[in-house]
């Protein structure tokens, strides 16, 4: 009788365990998911500003050409040259503010705070979605968690190589 | 900047009426957001409800425990479980902001109770300890629902990455720089004065390093003061110092915040022996906005703080002969002292709460983006909502 009331407990005692990793990987699932579209967002508002200051007087017209075409492509990028395309918009954009920041008038400089506004922004965002991506992964490479396919048909999320030095 | 306020529910661990860096962090940085539109409700445990300002909710009596090299006043058992319960529940948060969400506290239980958009802060920055790995596997759950962590110096984001396998972002702690940056020199403060500012009886403090340091200091410079302030007993130490020296140490015991601008602008150098268990120095950043030479040990803290020198001069930690040798030679060279002070008050200005706190906040937007309130985590288990269905 003692023994069937153990395994009884033992049994419900699983069970909670179970339910308590799904509900731990389904919210780290909601968070990639959250992150990751609040980050695609900021990149795509950072293409933008960019585009504009490339049309204002902060550019002279090489940087401006130059500019111009990593913006478009950051925004035409398909996820797989994504990355590198956005890294090459962090570049352009540094090369254009490392010699131009005093000689922005007043009307580009409200462009110029957009932008340092943006890459703060988009600095926690990154740090948000690696976070909870690396977090999925470890979660997910638990033993119990395959062999009870707790994650269901989600997709495993993939590390997506930002340049650590985002401008 | 979020055009709509926020409602942010910041909890304490340590007791609200002790002084503490964590304590001071949170109440500054609860006025700037009320300053700016939103609305704060502080979570802490105090001892003495009536002095508590109105936006903090008493959690309960503390109790004492050994932390750190130090004893810190914290709260939990159950009791505190269920006001914290009440206070989420009750509060309708957007989002939640937990500071030392790793130690067993309010904080923890916060974390553990809520669900939702959450923010953790780590103050501490410590060596490995054991405890952690036993506890470890019950921590992790918990720490993993803070949507972002931030950590208040490099020190503290090692320590969190040594524990707990997880990383955060930098941000390190804020003070009133404009308040230092208008300080006024004293005339009885100044000359080849050493100031110093802490609990100086505690040993980590290491005035006791000064005081070893200082009869080679006095040799070279005959007229060298040194100018402590800072709440204790200066009798104990006193009886330390040499006779022949005793004449040059004065103690002011504790300082307005004004009078701490004053000093700041005021001596020829300011110096932080500690020899551990700092995770930023508020006071070093204080001391360079108020324009002071600051002379500091190499601890890991310091030595992030002041760009490994470049705003600031570093001793070897516990290392009297050295200390001796940085200060003679900045005591003597006019032009470096001057020019080392100059640098370390831009970078002083760099810790001003207008900047640090926008930086918290680009953090409390991104964390809020796509969630909802925050809730308690028992009321979203399906479970519970089965069996509240059975009760309607």
């Amino acid at each position: 009788m003692t023994n069937w009331f153990f395994v009884a407990f033992l049994l419900l005692i699983s069970l909670w365990y179970l339910s308590f990793l799904a509900t731990r990987l389904d919210r780290l699932h909601h968070r990639v998911e959250t992150s990751w579209a609040n980050l695609d967002v900021l990149l795509q508002k950072r293409a933008s500003v960019a585009l504009e200051i490339a049309h204002s007087d902060i550019a002279d017209p090489a940087s401006s050409l130059l500019l111009t075409g990593a913006a478009y492509q950051a925004r035409d990028a398909d996820i797989e040259s994504r990355s590198s395309a956005e890294s090459g918009l962090s570049g352009a954009l540094g090369l254009l503010l490392e010699d131009s920041a005093h000689l922005a008038t007043a009307a580009d400089n409200a462009l110029l705070t957009e932008l340092s506004a943006l890459t703060d922004k988009i600095r926690v965002a990154i740090a948000i979605h690696t976070g909870a991506v690396t977090r999925t992964q470890m979660v997910r490479g638990k033993f119990i968690v395959r062999i009870f396919r707790l994650a269901g048909t989600a997709p495993l999320p993939v590390t997506y190589e930002f340049e650590s030095d985002v401008l | 900047m979020l055009n709509r306020s926020l409602k942010i529910g910041i909890v304490c661990p340590y007791s609200w009426d002790t002084p503490g860096g964590v304590q001071n962090h949170i109440r500054d940085l609860a006025e700037f957001l009320i300053a700016a539109g939103h609305e704060v409700s502080v979570l802490a445990p105090a001892l003495d409800e009536e002095k508590l300002p109105d936006y903090v909710v008493n959690a309960g009596k503390p109790i004492s425990i050994p932390y750190n090299g130090a004893v810190a006043r914290i709260l939990f058992g159950p009791v505190a479980f269920s006001r914290v319960r009440q206070w989420i529940s009750q509060g309708d948060f957007d989002l939640l902001h937990l500071h030392e969400p790793a130690i067993p506290s309010i904080s923890l239980l916060a974390c553990w109770a809520a669900d939702g958009p959450m923010v953790g802060t780590f103050h501490a920055a410590a060596k490995r300890q054991k405890i952690i790995f036993a506890i470890g596997p019950i921590l992790e759950p918990a720490i993993e629902k803070l949507s972002a962590r931030i950590a208040v110096s490099e020190a503290a984001r090692l320590t969190l990455t040594d524990h707990l396998d997880t990383d955060a972002i930098v941000i390190p702690n804020g003070i009133y720089a404009s308040r230092y940056h208008d300080g006024v020199a004293q005339e009885k403060w100044q000359g080849n004065t050493i100031g110093f500012i802490g609990r100086f009886e505690e040993p980590r403090k290491g005035l006791s390093v000064l005081l070893e340091a200082l009869p080679v200091i006095a040799r070279f410079a005959p007229d060298v003061r040194v100018i402590v302030a800072g709440p204790g007993d200066p009798s104990e130490v006193e009886k330390g110092i040499d006779p022949q020296l005793r004449h040059r140490f004065e103690f002011l015991g504790k300082i307005s915040e004004q009078d701490k601008a004053n000093f700041m602008s005021s001596v020829s150098i300011y110096v932080a022996p500690n020899t551990g268990g700092e995770s930023f120095g508020i006071i070093l950043a204080e001391a360079l906005a108020g324009g002071a030479c600051v002379v500091a040990s190499d601890i890991p803290a310091f030595d992030d703080l002041l760009g490994h020198g470049e705003f600031g001069a570093l001793f070897q930690s516990e290392d009297p002969t050295d200390l001796a040798k940085v200060i003679i030679d900045l005591l003597r060279d006019d032009k470096k002292r001057f020019e080392l002070a100059k640098a370390g008050r831009s970078r002083g200005q760099s810790f001003d709460w207008e900047i640090i706190a926008q930086q918290i906040f680009s953090v409390y937007e991104m964390s809020i983006v796509g969630s909802e309130k925050v809730k308690l985590a028992s009321d979203t288990r399906s479970w519970n909502r089965f069996l509240s269905k059975d009760d309607k």
